[in-house]
């Protein structure tokens, strides 16, 4: 029996009895270092201050208020636990309708009650040595090192039959993250020949959706959900599948159904909100932003832009001093945010431009302006493509086309990105204007990149090291940009020797990639070398 | 104002009420297992009484569980949580839920699996029939009760027998796979079995199914409950 002595254990429960009832259990399989909270705001401050070994929660902690899985979800996204701390959530009926969120946000079992000591005892045992087991690859995940973790993968898979599968799903799972589709695909096959499992067909779906097969992606993931309805991650990328082959209108009903079965799922409603209003789907769209911003009271996946979002829906049903409203709401909820005060100023100008209020909506779109140029690059391409429409409607044609200006150089070869600037100049009337200006952008990008090529081919690694680092600070989310610079100060380290300042560097650019666009091919080279250099043998 | 005409919805009304049920039936069990085991360790004389309100307060809960989980399942909001398990950790489980239980009516409970024996199946849905059999045996066993699993063509098969007197004709006779019945003559509900055969049934790989018998003799002579999962 492991020592429960030196674990420090946090038990979560909205009912007194219970806590003390399961801290008398605790104590009597020899733990004596025990918090307890009876709500999920008092669990995330416990756990911003300590540093828990076993989380015990319940799940339904009382109606309208944080749930054991939105905890969870929480302490995850914020860190607030380790990857050895030992999640267990309690729950009374075994049906797990309420449960299912994302896999990574999954804990580490769940445990019906009432459950005897003995019983629990065992539990914990086996899960910490799982854990245990685990260790030295979640190390290197949390270090990125992911084909340094696939190795681990397969050491443990020839050596530990009895968790092989769960090895092999998180060898897949690695194998994504890592570029490497193919390698995916052939855990894949290798366990679907044992069984049909339904992780490892999604998996399959995953993979066809990477590689852009999105007719057989959705084939797969239509036969997960005909098969096991309550299998809500299959119901999230079907309405991907969907969204990418434009059937705008299915992806939001398979989306709704999910929501049915599963109603809390913040990401999914806002998923709903946008596709109906991208289908004109007013009353949709404010229902389900609606939903989103009450469910995000209490998840860490509150969003300004669902109140951006049921904004933009208030002006399309005749209601834009509702609109107004809303967003002040937004305004409260997100101060201190930038990114969020963006947002919202920019959906002020429009609702003030429905409003006929000239004059405020040109200064909602200065406050944007400047809010913009504070944060220094660092805008997601939405929010500034949102911003130059924003303008365009205002009339500002120069400061819209330099926003423009910005996306393109920033994603010059990403076709979807550059097909949306296109919409929106159209839509502005600037269809020529646009095409040019988008024209000699991507020209003058792919100069850039040209210039910073030459220098590697003249083996001048120190300057084009120079150069791609100074173009990637101004352009944090082009891609080629970033892997040449990545690309540079690794071929420079291969030829010279390893530095820690320059692996970190690099391991900054291959992040941005994996967030960029994770099936890029450069990505996956690119971490193989670094992986290499970092950890030889 | 309450008005006595409104049709109520009674599933949904039981449902609710035996989940409440269940959680107070939890406390009340966590609490009467300390109980127990503090009055054991003074050496108090009530531990055959005791061990009988475990045992009767286990039926209870099984019989709640079984009673959910069909809900759901006819409500069609089931889903089952198929994963790959360590039969044998399952198993050294059991034992550790029912033995002071058993072994205070003289009863002791065997197991026989593989120490590396891993299946794939929903593991709160197995438990829960294991239990109930294992709970039912409590009563005819006089001595032993066998719990085994062996893989057998595909299929895990998980066997539970006791040396008791079997089981009556007229359950043998019925055809397990359909057991819907409820049978006020012999006093049994049915739940039990119709519960394990919907568990059967629920367990799928590829074009095979789960199934459930039951059948006298056994590895003891007594009853002998078996299910088989793909």
């Amino acid at each position: 029996m492991i020592d429960l002595q030196k674990k420090k254990f946090l038990v979560i429960d909205d009912f007194p009895d219970f806590i003390k009832l399961m801290k008398r259990t605790l104590f009597a399989l020899g733990a004596n270092n025990m918090d307890e909270a009876r709500s999920g705001e008092q669990a995330i401050e416990l756990m911003k201050r300590n540093s828990y070994d076993i989380i015990m929660c319940d799940y339904n902690l009382g109606a309208g208020k944080k749930d054991g899985q939105q905890i969870l979800e929480e302490a995850k996204h914020s860190e607030l636990i380790r990857h050895s701390t030992v999640y267990i959530m309690l729950t009374a009926e075994n049906t797990m309708t309420m449960v299912m969120g994302a896999v990574e946000y999954q804990p580490d079992a769940y445990l019906l009650k009432p459950i005897s000591k003995e019983v629990l005892g065992k539990r914990i045992e086996t899960l910490l040595l799982k854990k245990a087991d685990f260790e030295n690859i979640e190390a290197a995940i949390a270090r990125k090192e992911y084909n340094s973790a696939i190795a681990l993968c397969e050491e443990k898979i020839k050596t530990s039959p009895k968790n092989k599968l769960e090895y092999l799903k998180l060898k897949s799972d690695l194998c994504i993250r890592a570029g490497n589709l193919e390698a995916a695909s052939v855990v894949f096959e290798e366990v679907l020949a044992i069984r049909d499992i339904p992780w490892a067909k999604l998996g399959r779906g995953k993979v066809y959706f990477l590689e852009g097969s999105y007719l057989n992606a959705r084939e797969i993931f239509q036969a997960i959900i005909q098969e096991n309805k309550m299998f809500m991650e299959a119901y999230d990328w079907l309405a991907k599948t969907l969204e990418e082959l434009e059937d705008m209108d299915s992806a939001k009903r398979v989306l709704i159904n999910a929501t049915e079965i599963s109603p809390k799922a913040i990401l999914r409603h806002q998923n709903i909100g946008n596709l109906a209003f991208k289908t004109n789907d007013f009353d949709k769209a404010a229902e389900a932003f609606n939903a989103a911003i009450n469910i995000g009271k209490n998840s860490c996946y509150k969003n300004a832009s669902d109140y951006t979002g049921l904004a933009k829906t208030l002006v399309h049903t005749d209601s834009s001093e509702g609109a107004l409203e809303v967003l002040q709401a937004a305004r409260e909820e997100f101060k201190g945010d930038r990114n969020a005060m963006l947002q919202t100023s920019v959906a002020e100008c429009t609702v003030y431009k429905d409003l006929g209020r000239d004059d405020d909506a040109k200064k909602s779109i200065q406050e944007a302006s400047k809010i913009h140029a504070s944060l220094g690059g660092a805008v997601p391409v939405q929010e500034t493509m949102e911003l130059a429409k924003a303008c365009f409607s205002v009339g500002d044609k120069a400061t819209g086309i330099s926003f423009m200006q910005e996306v393109v150089k920033d994603n010059h070869d990403n076709d979807k990105v550059i097909n949306m600037v296109e919409d929106a100049f159209e839509v502005a009337d600037l269809q020529e204007e646009g095409a040019k200006i988008i024209a000699a952008t991507q020209k003058e990008m792919i100069k850039l990149n040209n210039e910073g090529v030459s220098l590697v081919e003249q083996g001048r690694l120190k300057d084009a090291i120079d150069f791609f680092e100074k173009a990637a600070g101004r352009l944090p989310e082009n891609k080629i940009i970033n892997a040449n610079a990545a690309h540079a100060l690794l071929m420079f380290m291969e030829k010279n020797a390893v530095s820690d300042k320059y692996l970190f560097k690099a391991s900054q650019y291959i992040d941005r990639l994996k967030r960029i666009d994770p099936a890029y091919d450069k990505y996956k080279k690119l971490l193989f070398m670094y992986e290499k250099l970092k950890n030889p043998t | 104002m309450i008005n006595p005409t409104k049709t109520i919805d009674f599933p949904a009304f039981l449902a609710s009420t035996v989940h409440d049920m269940k959680n107070s039936l939890g406390m009340l069990m966590n609490t009467l297992d300390e109980v127990v085991e503090t009055c054991v360790s003074k050496g108090c004389d009530s531990g055959s009484q005791l061990s009988l309100m475990q045992y009767e307060s286990r039926r209870v809960n099984n019989n709640l569980i079984q009673l959910l989980t069909l809900y759901k399942m006819d409500m069609d909001q089931f889903s089952l949580q198929l994963g790959e398990y360590d039969v044998y950790e399952l198993f050294e489980e059991i034992i550790l839920q029912n033995d002071s239980v058993l072994k205070a009516r003289g009863i002791e409970l065997i197991m026989e699996c593989d120490e590396q024996q891993i299946w794939f199946f929903d593991r709160e849905l197995i438990t829960g029939v294991i239990n109930n059999v294992v709970n039912n045996a409590y009563r005819y066993a006089k001595e032993k009760i066998l719990i085994r699993a062996v893989e057998e063509d595909g299929f895990i098969v998980i066997s539970i027998a006791d040396d008791g007197n079997g089981y009556p004709d007229a359950f043998l006779t019925t055809d397990v796979q359909q057991s819907t019945g409820v049978s006020f003559s012999t006093g049994s509900t049915g739940l039990g079995l119709y519960f394990a055969s919907m568990v059967a049934v629920m367990h799928k790989n590829r074009d095979r199914t789960g199934t459930i018998e039951i059948a006298n003799g056994g590895e003891y002579g007594g009853g002998c409950f078996t299910i088989r999962l793909p």
